[in-house]
């Protein structure tokens, strides 16, 4: 009100006086209520917006080989902004798609679909991978083609079937929005608004992705006593079958061991002869490379159904089916699958459906309720229009 | 004219397809870090060099002979001075599936010692089965194969920070 006396260059007496003439009442509420909304918004920012250096917290056993580049250092306003800017739907190209809609927390950042229709409607060609435990990854994406998780979150948001907009008009759109200049502001010191920028911010977010405290990590630590059933599938998960001398294993482990469950490995598993889609193979044209795919995580496996980069496997049922006893020979079937049986000169593991059971009974113990409620990791959007 | 359109198309393709499937079939190990000479090797380039046989069990607890090159001489190819600073310095061996290990520079070095490791391309006379080679390490008498990396594709050498 008294700006608007100002630019009437009237004093507030006359201002006052003039109001009942040239304002009416239902305006003036109008325009109060627009000012409030407006500051407390701009001190909604100015207070919530933690700063300083962001301290990951993770067990001890998960080792610091941590990767975070020297040019984004993680701090707590990077996290914030990388957060706002995963829910953000305006990053995509007809402002109804956000990161969150293919990596939704409740599915450990899985959408459990096979493929996910982009801004385009178009389907992804492979399946949406969970984001957890991040921070110690090095090649992303399902053929390792990205070195940097900065790098990574520039191919969907710019992919025309998947966000499908391009970074500088992700920068342009952020800039009319009035909540994102002064964020930009306190991370990067000045409120230009960049694809790079945006991408670092996106990065930082998803570091901060840590699933650490599943039954498994409680077991780890002494605070939970696993099942007869959860011991045995954990066993089995972690030994090589030795059918000479009796020993019966799974040897998941070779591969998705250590307690990450994820060695950051890239194999042919056996799922085609001759494969649809030849992952690292159509990158480097080695027939070695031909059907090899990352090995994923098994960090809250039972949620991120379907399985596999092309989500042929709705269930962990069938995924255990195929290691025991579907694996397809091919030349460029990866080593740690030939040969490996139960069976004295079996060409697959062949587990029996009671062990099948228990791997998976182990496999659910890699269920991390905290991280699929944390509230951090949540959309901020619905929490504030939750308040 | 119709005809002679006809086969220079041919020509053309299968040419095209030669040059593909030779693109296909070319695996290198890339040789790069604290180098003078990066190098990018495949099969021809290292039977120029010297010839290393080895001999090391491997998983079906038989013992097999392995022929390669001398770490030592790759790197010295690539331009790698063996000195004191040297023993700061590790190489990361990087193979096709993300598997990586570490050498220090000095477990390399014919002066500090006479085990031999190799970038081996045959074993037992043949090349090395596909899931082991083109390309594999192989190292004299280490209990452990962990560090005999097989599809090798890449050598670098560092500094330890």
């Amino acid at each position: 009100m008294l700006y608007n006396c100002d630019r009437l260059k009237n004093s507030r007496k006359n201002c006052f006086k003039f109001l009942p003439y040239r304002w009416n009442k239902p305006v003036i509420v109008l325009v109060v209520l627009g000012f409030s909304v407006l500051i407390s918004a701009w001190t909604y920012y100015r207070e919530a917006i933690p700063t300083g250096t962001y301290q990951f917290i993770y067990p001890a056993n998960f080792g610091n080989r941590i990767n975070v580049p020297d040019d984004n250092p993680t701090t707590k306003q990077g996290v914030y902004l990388g957060r706002m800017l995963f829910y953000e739907p305006r990053l995509s190209a007809n402002n109804t798609i956000s990161c969150g809609n293919c990596h939704q927390q409740q599915f450990a950042f899985t959408d459990n679909r096979p493929f996910s229709a982009g801004a385009d409607g178009v389907e992804t060609t492979r399946n949406s991978m969970s984001l957890a435990n991040l921070l110690w990854a090095r090649k992303f994406f399902w053929d390792g083609r990205a070195a940097s998780l900065e790098e990574q979150a520039a191919i969907p948001l710019t992919n025309p079937h998947e966000m499908g907009q391009s970074l500088a008009t992700s920068a342009k759109k952020l800039s009319t929005e009035p909540q994102y200049p002064p964020l930009f502001k306190a991370v990067y010191g000045d409120d230009t608004i960049t694809g790079e920028r945006i991408c670092k911010a996106i990065a930082q977010f998803e570091r901060t992705l840590i699933s650490a405290n599943s039954r498994y990590d409680q077991y780890l630590r002494k605070a939970y006593q696993p099942t007869a059933g959860e011991l045995k599938g954990m066993e089995l998960f972690n030994t090589g079958p030795q059918p000479e001398k009796g020993i019966r294993g799974a040897n998941c482990a070779h591969c998705h061991g250590g307690v990450k469950t994820y060695l950051e490995l890239f194999h042919n598993n056996g799922l085609d002869s001759i494969p649809k889609d030849n992952g690292i193979g159509a990158l480097t044209g080695l027939p070695g490379d031909r059907g090899r795919f990352k090995v994923p995580t098994l960090r809250n496996i039972a949620l991120t159904a379907p399985y596999m980069h092309d989500g042929r496997f709705k269930t962990l049922d069938e995924v255990l089916d195929h290691y025991s006893d579907h694996v397809v020979q091919s030349e460029s079937l990866s080593t740690v699958f030939r040969g490996e049986s139960n069976e004295v000169g079996g060409k697959t593991l062949k587990l029996s459906p009671q062990e099948k059971k228990e791997i998976i009974a182990f496999l659910n113990m890699l269920t991390d309720k905290d991280f699929i409620t944390n509230p951090g990791f949540s959309d901020p959007n619905i929490r504030a229009s939750k308040k | 004219m119709k005809k002679q359109l006809i086969i220079a198309f041919i020509a053309f393709t299968g040419l095209a397809t030669s040059l593909i499937a030779q693109a296909q079939t070319a695996a290198t190990v890339k040789v790069s870090g604290e180098v003078t000479t990066p190098l990018s090797l495949s099969l021809s380039d290292l039977h120029q060099y010297t010839q290393t046989t080895v001999v090391r069990k491997d998983k079906d607890g038989k013992d097999h002979t392995y022929s390669g090159v001398i770490l030592a001489d790759i790197l010295q190819k690539a331009g790698v001075i063996m000195n004191r600073e040297s023993l700061t310095k590790y190489l990361l061996v990087n193979a096709s599936d993300g598997y990586e290990i570490i050498f220090a520079l000095a477990e390399l070095d014919k002066s500090f010692t006479d085990r031999a490791i190799i970038l081996a391309d045959t074993v037992d006379g043949k090349p090395l089965p596909q899931g082991d080679g083109p390309f594999r390490i192989i190292v004299q008498d280490e209990k452990k194969p962990a560090r005999c990396i097989k599809q090798v594709t890449s050598l670098k050498v560092l500094f330890a920070k």
